[in-house]
């Protein structure tokens, strides 16, 4: 515990104790004083409005009805079988409605997928937050054709085929509880293995695990996974910074950065280069993510090959990640646009930006793109 | 068997945690108790759907801290009426910590404040934090940057350098 931890602690232990049951009291009270007073409002209203209505219609002869408000129809949940690749998922936090608005229907904190065709389910299955309130990960396969979730049942992690709607439970067994604060997530191109880091920015070793067999290689604590491809993890430590590209039997060499960086892409087809954003130490230098210049590094020297200012965002975007290759040239970058998140393809070259999907109402914190580490 | 019963068993099982939020949020007792009663009213009129479907406390959770940020026209609480006593003639360093703190959160922002309530006392990931506050993770990388450097110059004693390696992340 850090003692910028023990003196919130001690500062939240100050709080006044709390006697609120006739708060809560309070708060019915003038729920339901309020709702007749609508509910009278609305009588009133209707009276007045049939009688316009029936004026009008005996004034002006009959008329066509206004069509209904579109309703939204509920979402399905995720039926057995093929439903086809993956454009994203995303966590359905169903935010509070502002001022009177209806309550969403939805459910908090459960895991949404949606296709590539566009049609959205519900996916109950996939747990959405520990019984500590910790959010749990799921991941989508680079070509969104596999789904990774935890299966509170089972205790392990499931693979989903979207394609073919086979689903593989890893034989490796994980405990709720070792579900920590940013658990992370990533699943491999044919859905075999899994990275898995319990817990962010912490020693907790973390996973990588072969979901058909059952076989587990320990990740070292001060890593957290960003990418697999190829058969090779890629994990990261922040601070230093270290890539490590670890095969997904173990082994590996980290490779050492001259700077920090945060937001790592996974590594580019070149086999080679990897794109980042410096985030400079101290307070005068703003990170590189804001004043939206990002890098491109080379894996195997640990040198800065290029830096390039990114060019055709929205003024008001926020860099929020970069995640896979368009093409050999293009690295995709996760922006906010207000309350909508974006994916832009960036020639790593020019820098110039150009938009490749949209996801809007989401933030980049509910949302798990295609071969991005799920849980950020 | 009143329909609101149940709100108000989940008030008295969690008003000590919302107590604590609304307060390390607004940074005094009285204040602490008008957020929150603002924010249950918000939620009783919801109460059935949460309570069928729902998440209640992470609902209230968010609508404190939204409802925190919101609240523009309050008058700035916080007016301390002294400067921290030197180090040297008191014995108990929480004692100094959490006054050197509460003056420290007095001149951060409110968003920043809130960033570093949910990061940091709530341990909320910054993913997390981004749902509660509705803006993009890198705002809450940033915003927890900012709030940081803040309470670096402001508390240089509180800060150490896990906290230091967290803000890299």
């Amino acid at each position: 515990m850090t003692r910028l931890r023990d003196a919130l602690n001690g500062l939240a232990e100050e709080a006044p104790p709390a006697n609120l049951a006739g708060l809560a009291d309070l708060a019915v009270v003038g729920y339901r004083r309020r709702r007749r007073s609508t509910a009278t409002l609305a009588a009133v209203a209707t009276i007045a409005v049939l009688a316009g209505v029936t004026a009008t219609v005996l004034m002006a002869g009959p008329r066509r009805t206004p069509a209904a408000a579109p309703q939204e129809a509920p979402v399905p949940v995720l039926p057995a079988g093929k439903v086809g690749t993956l454009s994203h998922a995303y966590l359905e936090t169903c935010l509070p409605p502002k001022g009177k608005d209806p309550l969403p229907d939805c459910v908090p904190d459960e895991w949404r997928v949606v296709t590539s065709a566009g049609k959205t389910y519900r996916v109950p299955q996939a747990l959405g937050t520990t019984a500590r309130n910790h959010r749990v990960p799921v991941a989508v396969s680079r070509d969104g054709r596999m789904f990774a979730y935890y299966d509170k049942d089972a205790e392990a992690h499931v693979v989903r085929d979207m394609v073919t709607g086979v689903e593989t439970v890893s034989a490796a067994k994980v405990k709720e509880e070792r579900l920590g604060v940013g658990s992370m997530l990533v699943v491999s191109d044919d859905g075999r293995h899994l990275a898995f880091d319990p817990r962010e920015g912490t020693k907790d070793p973390g996973l990588l695990i072969d979901v058909r067999t059952g076989g587990t290689v320990p990740v070292p604590g001060v890593y957290e996974p960003v990418a697999i491809k190829d058969g090779v993890a890629e994990l990261v430590r922040y601070r230093r910074t270290d890539l490590l590209f670890m095969p997904v039997t173990g082994g590996g060499r980290p490779v050492r950065f001259d700077g920090v960086f945060i937001m790592f892409s996974e590594l580019a087809p070149d086999g080679r280069t990897v794109v980042a954003f410096e985030f400079p130490p101290g307070k005068k230098t703003q990170p590189e993510y804001v004043t939206r210049r990002l890098t491109v590094l080379d894996t195997r020297t640990g040198r800065t090959l290029r830096k390039v200012s990114v060019k055709g965002l929205p003024k008001r975007a926020g860099i929020d990640d970069a995640t896979i290759w368009q093409s050999p040239s293009e690295v995709t970058l996760a922006v906010g646009v207000g309350p909508d998140t974006r994916a832009y393809a960036v020639d790593v070259r020019t820098g110039r930006a150009r938009p490749v999907a949209k996801y809007p109402g989401r933030s980049r914190g509910q949302l798990v793109l295609p071969g991005a580490a799920g849980g950020l | 068997m009143d329909a609101h019963d149940g709100f108000r068993e989940f008030v008295i099982a969690r008003q000590q945690a919302l107590m604590r939020t609304a307060y390390l949020l607004v940074g005094d007792p009285h204040l602490a108790e008008d957020l929150l009663q603002s924010v249950l009213v918000k939620v009783v009129r919801h109460w059935h759907k949460l309570a069928r479907e729902g998440n209640p406390e992470a609902y209230t959770r968010k609508a404190l801290v939204n409802q925190y940020i919101s609240w523009r026209r309050r008058p700035d609480p916080e007016l301390p009426s002294a400067d921290p006593p030197e180090r040297a003639v008191t014995y108990d360093d929480d004692a100094l910590d959490r006054i050197v703190l509460r003056q420290a959160l007095g001149k951060l922002t409110r968003k920043q404040r809130a960033v570093i309530v949910l990061r940091f006392w709530e341990d909320l990931t910054e993913a997390q934090t981004a749902d509660v506050l509705g803006c993009a993770v890198g705002t809450v990388k940033s915003q927890t940057h900012h709030a940081l450097a803040r309470l670096r110059e402001l508390a240089p004693d509180l800060m150490d350098s896990r906290i230091a390696q967290e803000a890299a992340r």
